[in-house]
């Protein structure tokens, strides 16, 4: 009788065990990979068969490398989403990171797929400064204004864009009659002013960020306009 | 029986050497104590060594442990580390284990940092990319000349007393590499962006 029970225990779990195991290697997340703007870190996948898409539930774990431990991240714990935002767990920006997903459809879970190692100071993309222009008598002043930083809980740690990289700002001018472009400032200062402007001119300014570490451009900054009276 | 000293007084080493030579120069002159004059001629080279150890202790120790910021600043061979490392990170499947992170600078105070970086980037030269230079074309061409030019300068970084923990680390690092045999060279190239940078922090 208890060699019986034992048995059927063993059955169990052996049944439940394989139905745990991964049922298809295509189950499996595909292209999982952190995209990453101004170090707001957002995990994607793709599901491993568009048949699975529907019902289909993803859990996602993310780690620093080296670490032995995988960490859930209990928001995108269960998710349908083909996204999780990672942002506060890869605070450090020069840290490695890991992040990976598995899914769950119809009672199967597939296997884990990982991220390649990821390192947000390294692989995050700079969005344009926001550009506001003033015009003073004949010359103007420009305020660049660089993507903002993922906010930190703790304090004190009031750190900007520009302390981890040796940011470079670079300004153009276009005259829109002669429809000539300038550089009108490359350097550190977020606030420029430019002189010597014709008057009955039309100006844009544009701008864009540099980075001569890795010798990376920014996308260039929405054009802002102003005529000289 | 002078030869050494005299090459010693005449030559011009570094001062960090003195300290290593002076145990030999000792054994060279209990020899020839048995003549007086000698042994005269011998404690005045004594005295004269002395002075210079103490000249050579004043001086700072880690002065020579130091990189120009512009080693860092080149973009080309920055974005060539980077993929080097990206490329072999990608055939490194052990997420737990890694080599520069925490634990290789613990205990170590931040002064010594940059001569503990110039242990392991010897190591990683000597060990590791050597025996792996036909792999990951064409970054690895042109990163090991980069990162060979780096050990060079900091050929004259020494540091003098203890450095237990250093060499502890060190050590460390050294054997979780050849534990892990291939895949622990794959792994170190796979950090060379750690390595780039924390050779950037301590030595800049």
């Amino acid at each position: 009788m208890p060699k019986h029970c034992f048995l059927g225990l063993l059955i169990m779990l052996l049944t439940t065990a394989t139905e745990t195991q991964p049922a298809h290697v295509s189950l499996k997340p595909q292209k999982v990979q952190f995209q990453s703007r101004n170090f707001h870190n957002i995990l994607h996948w793709q599901p491993g068969n568009s048949l699975t898409s529907n019902g289909s539930v993803y859990f996602v774990q993310y780690k620093t490398y080296g670490q032995g431990q995988w960490k859930d991240k209990n928001d995108c714990w269960g998710t349908t989403a083909l996204f999780c935002d990672l942002t506060k767990e890869t605070l450090d920006p020069y840290e490695p990171y890991y992040g990976r997903v598995m899914m769950a459809w119809a009672g199967s879970y597939s296997e884990w797929t990982r991220t390649p190692r990821f390192t947000p100071w390294w692989e995050t993309k700079l969005d344009p400064p926001v550009v506001t222009i003033t015009r003073v008598n004949a010359s103007l002043r420009v305020r660049l204004r660089p993507p903002e930083l993922p906010h930190r809980n703790q304090t004190g740690k009031n750190t900007s864009m520009e302390n981890y990289y040796n940011l470079v700002y670079r300004v153009s001018i276009i005259n829109n009659s002669l429809e000539k472009e300038q550089k009108a400032y490359e350097g550190t200062q977020r606030a420029v002013e430019i002189q010597g402007l014709t008057p009955h001119c039309s100006y844009c300014v544009v701008a864009e960020m540099y980075q001569p570490m890795f010798d990376r451009r920014s996308p260039r900054s929405k054009e802002r306009c102003v005529q000289i009276p | 029986m002078f030869s050494p000293l005299a090459l010693l007084l005449t030559g011009s080493p570094p001062s960090y050497q003195l300290f290593t030579l002076v145990p030999s120069v000792m054994s060279v002159l209990r020899k020839s104590m048995s003549f007086s004059l000698m042994g005269t001629l011998a404690a005045s080279c004594l005295l004269l060594v002395a002075l210079w150890a103490q000249k050579a202790d004043a001086l700072p120790i880690n002065s020579q442990c130091k990189l120009e910021a512009a080693n860092f600043q080149q973009p080309y061979i920055v974005n060539r580390t980077f993929m080097l490392a990206k490329e072999a990170s990608l055939a490194d499947n052990n997420t737990d284990v890694r080599l520069i992170g925490e634990e290789l600078f613990r205990g170590v105070k931040a002064k010594d940092q940059c001569y503990l970086m110039k242990q392991v980037l010897n190591f990683t030269l000597e060990d590791v990319l050597l025996p792996q230079s036909d792999r990951f074309q064409p970054y690895m061409q042109e990163v090991v000349p980069f990162l060979t030019k780096l050990s060079s300068h900091l050929s004259p970084c020494h540091i003098s007393g203890d450095d237990q923990n250093i060499q502890k680390n060190v050590r460390q690092l050294k054997e979780t590499v050849q534990k892990l045999g291939e895949s622990g060279e794959i792994k170190a190239i796979g950090e060379l962006d750690l390595l780039f940078m924390s050779l950037r922090n301590a030595c800049v």
